[in-house]
């Protein structure tokens, strides 16, 4: 009985918790509160998110106009103050006021490109195309899926812009995905060694080649070890795929986990 | 008549002893070893030949999570820890075991810059002081850890909060203050040991009205900033304390503060009895790239271009070295010591040469050093062995984006932010370098950004640590490596050394550990 009523008080109070908070956004398409808005993302979100929103060293991209907790404004509203457990998004709640908050989602809702074309492609075709003729689950996985060598793209149509997954496919080195930056070891015997940078300190090397085949060297025991800002991923791929395939493939990429399509 | 050559003799030999005169090598009783700051340890024991056969001694995990950028006092057999979030300990020094261990809560919220760190402990007598990182100075009874005042510097809701080890200069503690982020207005205070009361107070940003005030426009004073975040030094010949002042805010959107903005980006040198300023010098006026003037400044007698000088030495945060006379804040030499892309150096008149067009923008400009300069906050140390100054450096560029923002009392107020170009990374070096030139005598090349800082020895050594978890010791005259050691955690923390029971030790704080090693003791 004390059990059911502490239950029901509970719940009271949530209602009443939700009722004290705006459930709508007082700033939604207000210029101004943009504007202070982007200001404050600069601050405050840009280290993660990057400083136009679309992805950066930890955050996925938010100009997709669709979001992993929920695509409502109060959705937006609540990520910002509680944070995502189990993620790197911390709780803003305590560091922020109510409207300083509902700004930056309105900074953030006035990036989604609302005007933007419809993917070109044909996903189911370019689903067939990663894993068949680009092969591309060699290195990457989506769901369980493919292999961890690359980054996992199970998510990355929810993290990543559609420019962004094209730019990846035609020009790998454009932007590396933190973490998956190169290393080149060039043993006493001229052989030279290139693989995924696992781990570099200012004494030892460790990588990981196309093979999976895991290396470690001293610095003291090889000629040269050097750190190199491109990717392991073939630059290849622009000429491998015709300009509908690529279209096809964008689309796929596009849609996981849950994205645009 | 005899004696008096003899003492002489020795006082030549010894160089400038005045300096070291009231300090036991055996001890490390200051942040910066002796008043001076210069982190450098008299004891040979572990030196060039013997430092191969260094081993772990102890480690103790505090458990605290966060990292570590203490500076540990160790004496009278006991090792004194201000770790971060206001936790302290007094551990055993032969043991590692804990004697005693405090723990002040911090308030929350509590916005803050960079973490809940505290660089260190200052002592007077029976008494520890430490500031807790909301804003308070705290007196501890050295036995048993007990609060025996505490006093409020400023407003933490204001975005003020406090990270620096004290300097006690006489019956004065001192201490400065950070959170130039949030539009605050920074200062220097003094307090009696005793008491806890305050003996005076210097502001680093003039109000209207004052000597220096005009070089703000309108009421941006108030807004100033130039905190006082890490911890002076004392030229007990002079009787001044030399502080260094961070940015002025906001950082990035200058056209709201327009001038040079006094004091920021500048040393202050203080009467340490009244605080009055007798000199400044200001390395970067007007600064829009965050490149606070706050790395060690150390007194150092030299000889630069053929002329005895009381020195003054700092690798500033923009780029350049730099030697000051100390005693009227006049530049002797002023070199860059890394990439640098907004002056073509300094001028006779103490300014530098601005290259035109280099202020943030809003579409990003791109500007060397990056966000945290070439070097930044982590101690640095002066050997008199070898005559080099020792500190890191950041090889890092970025791009500085201005926006205009409204001030909000306690809220972050920094108006935009950088970012690194695409493909690229930051790395780092240490370097040795000739104060007395500028010139780079020898450098190691990092993989990352710097993290730990210096120490160095009679031993022919100098020690520091790694983001990726080495305790690295160098040869202090060509910079080959001599010995490392793999700790475990990012080493954030500078080195120290002291003796026990005839023994000398290194100590250094890595991730929420301390750890200690020494020479294996004879069979």
């Amino acid at each position: 009985m004390q059990l059911k009523l502490l239950t029901i008080l509970v719940l009271a109070g949530v209602c009443l918790a939700q009722q004290d908070r705006p459930v709508k956004n007082p700033y939604a398409g207000d210029a101004q509160a943009i504007e202070l808005g982007r200001v404050q993302f600069r601050m405050s979100c840009a280290g993660c998110h990057g400083l136009h929103a679309t992805g950066g060293r930890n955050g996925p991209d938010l100009t997709r106009g669709t979001f992993a907790a929920g695509d409502t404004d109060a959705d937006l509203f609540q990520v910002v103050s509680n944070g995502v457990p189990g993620s790197e998004m911390p709780a803003f709640g305590a560091r922020m006021e109510d409207e300083q908050r509902w700004r930056l989602v309105s900074y953030v809702r006035s990036l989604t490109p609302h005007d933007a074309a419809p993917i070109a492609g044909d996903a189911a075709a370019g689903e067939k195309l990663f894993w068949e003729k680009g092969n591309c689950g060699q290195c990457h996985r989506v769901g369980t899926r493919g292999s961890g060598l690359g980054p996992n793209l199970t998510r990355a149509g929810r993290q990543r812009s559609v420019p962004y997954l094209r730019e990846s496919v035609v020009a790998p080195n454009a932007q590396i995905t933190p973490g998956f930056d190169t290393i080149t070891v060039v043993t006493h015997d001229g052989k030279k060694i290139t693989g995924l940078n696992k781990g570099l300190d200012n004494f030892s090397a460790r990588l990981m080649d196309l093979s999976g085949h895991y290396y470690s060297f001293q610095k003291d025991d090889v000629t040269s070890i050097q750190r190199e800002d491109r990717s392991l991923m073939p630059d290849t791929y622009r000429g491998m795929f015709s300009p509908q395939e690529l279209d096809d493939l964008v689309a796929y990429l596009a849609g996981l986990g849950g994205g645009q399509r | 008549m005899k004696l008096s050559g003899r003492f002489a003799a020795i006082a030549l030999l010894l160089g400038a002893t005045f300096v070291r005169a009231q300090t036991n090598p055996g001890e490390w009783r200051n942040y910066g070893q002796n008043p001076q700051g210069w982190r450098y340890s008299d004891l040979t024991q572990i030196d060039t030949r013997t430092v191969a056969r260094l081993a772990p001694r102890w480690i103790y995990q505090t458990g605290v999570p966060g990292k570590s950028e203490t500076t540990p006092l160790v004496f009278d057999g006991m090792m004194f820890l201000a770790g971060t979030s206001n936790n302290s300990w007094a551990l055993d020094a032969h043991t590692g075991r804990p004697v005693w261990h405090i723990h002040q809560t911090p308030p929350t919220p509590l916005d803050l810059c960079c973490g809940e760190v505290s660089r260190g402990f200052a002592v007077h007598g029976d008494k520890l002081f430490r500031v807790n990182i909301e804003g308070t100075l705290v007196a501890l009874d050295i036995k048993s850890g007990t609060t025996l005042w505490e006093t409020k510097l400023a407003d933490y809701k204001q975005g003020y909060s406090a990270t620096a080890a004290p300097l006690v200069v006489k019956n004065l503690v001192l201490t400065g203050i950070a959170g130039a982020e949030f539009g605050t207005r920074s200062f220097i205070d003094a307090y009696d040991v005793e008491t806890g009361k305050q003996v005076w107070r210097f502001y680093t940003v003039p109000e209207a009205g004052e000597p220096g005030g005009d070089s703000w426009s309108g009421d941006s004073w108030k807004r100033g900033g130039a905190s006082t975040w890490i911890t002076g030094s004392y030229d007990p010949e002079l009787n001044l304390v030399y502080w260094g002042t961070g940015n002025p805010g906001p950082d990035m959107d200058g056209d709201v503060r327009r001038g040079d903005n006094l004091y920021s980006c500048s040393v202050v040198a203080l009467d340490a009895d009244t605080g009055k300023l007798k000199w400044f010098y200001q390395f970067t006026p007007h600064d829009t790239h965050d490149w606070d003037a706050i790395s060690d400044l150390l007194p150092v007698d030299l000889t630069v271009d053929g002329r005895q000088v009381k020195g003054l030495i700092q690798a500033n945060r923009n780029g350049f070295f730099y030697t000051l006379d100390r005693t009227n804040g006049k530049v002797l030499k002023a070199r860059a010591y890394t990439k640098v892309t907004w002056a073509d150096g300094i001028g006779p008149d103490g300014r530098p040469i601005l290259i035109a067009g280099q202020e943030p923008t809003e579409e990003g400009k791109f500007a060397c050093p990056g966000l945290g300069g070439g070097h930044n906050w982590q101690a640095s140390t002066y050997s008199p062995r070898t005559g080099f100054y020792y500190f890191s450096s950041s090889e890092n560029c970025h791009l500085f984006y201005k926006s205009k923002q409204d001030f909000t009392a306690g809220q972050w107020y920094q108006a935009s932010n950088v970012e690194g170009p695409p493909g690229t990374h930051g790395t780092g070096a240490i370097l040795a370098v000739d104060p007395t030139t500028g010139q780079t005598k020898w450098r190691f090349d990092l993989v990352s950004t710097p993290s730990a800082g210096l120490l160095a020895t009679a031993g022919g050594l100098v020690f520091t640590g790694d983001r990726e978890g080495y305790l690295i010791a160098f040869d202090d005259r060509t910079g080959k490596v001599l010995w490392k050691f793999q700790t475990g955690a990012p080493v954030d923390a500078p080195p120290i050394s002291y003796a026990l029971d005839g023994q000398q030790y290194i100590a250094v704080a890595a991730g929420p550990a301390i750890l200690t090693f020494a020479l294996p003791a004879a069979k």
